[in-house]
């Protein structure tokens, strides 16, 4: 068994997909049309052949209240890595991106927390 | 001030206080990133973070979860596999990422990743068609 993919649910997966790359700098690697939905994941542009993000349709209510729940708190929903946080909350912020928790140290730790604008808090880690 | 941001600030204090503590093992971390090639033994890292062997190694796992030791071969073997994929040969990468003995490293590569060095990447050259350079001098004796 293998981990290759992991998911977020995104209220709207065109906004997701333009958010995830030309923001965040992600790579689409997988779009397939499914009906009313797709198919649809995205990868580092460093790790290419790595572990894919899976956009994932809010197409189950119950999600959505657990979602809401989540980002109301705060809680991010999933975290990336970064080679230096505060230079990416610069990055990120001359992009418009809203943070809810600026660069915080935490033992060896730092991180830092934004909206992705399609309904998820985003950690980002500097280990 | 979200929960969220309140739960990482009550964790800091109650489980990382001391931000000194954290400078130097962070310091320690960058000295592993950085001479991982190398022989580095426990003497050397505690040095770098100029703390006690044993402080140092308890602080370490505090931080990371991981000894410094299992740190330094996760890197090592990181490296390894990065060079292994360019077709670097097993006993170049071997030295080159700080392990003095090819059996050894062979060893623990195929325990942590589940294959062997050779099967990383099937372009690898094998060590016995691995070009070497004649001398110009060799190459004029008839």
């Amino acid at each position: 068994m293998k981990i290759k993919l992991t998911s977020l649910f995104v209220k709207d997966q065109d906004k997701a997909l333009e958010f995830y790359t030309a923001i965040l700098g992600f790579i689409k690697k997988t779009e397939i049309p499914m009906g009313e939905h797709k198919w649809l994941t995205v990868v580092s542009k460093e790790e290419q052949d790595g572990v894919e993000l899976v956009l994932e349709p809010m197409a189950f209510p119950p999600a959505g209240v657990y979602q809401k729940a989540l980002f109301e708190a705060g809680i991010p929903a999933t975290a990336f890595h970064v080679d230096n946080v505060e230079e990416e909350y610069q990055r990120l912020l001359k992009q418009g991106v809203v943070f809810s928790m600026k660069p915080t140290s935490m033992g060896a730790v730092k991180l830092a927390v934004f909206d992705d604008t399609c309904g998820n808090n985003i950690q980002m880690v500097q280990v | 001030m979200t929960y969220y941001q309140q739960q990482v600030l009550s964790l800091k204090k109650a489980v990382y206080p001391n931000d000194d503590l954290a400078v130097r093992v962070i310091q320690a971390k960058r000295y592993i990133d950085d001479h991982y090639g190398s022989v580095i033994d426990l003497d050397a890292m505690a040095r770098e973070a100029c703390l006690s062997k044993f402080h140092f190694i308890r602080s370490f796992r505090k931080h990371y979860g991981r000894t410094p030791h299992t740190y330094l071969k996760e890197v090592r073997l990181a490296e390894a596999k990065r060079l292994l994929q360019k077709g670097i040969p097993i006993r170049h990468v071997c030295f080159a990422v700080g392990f003095e003995s090819v059996p050894s490293f062979t060893r623990l590569y195929k325990a942590t990743t589940g294959k062997p060095p050779r099967k990383t990447s099937k372009k690898a050259i094998p060590d016995k068609k691995v070009p070497v350079a004649i001398p110009t001098f060799i190459k004029k004796i008839p």
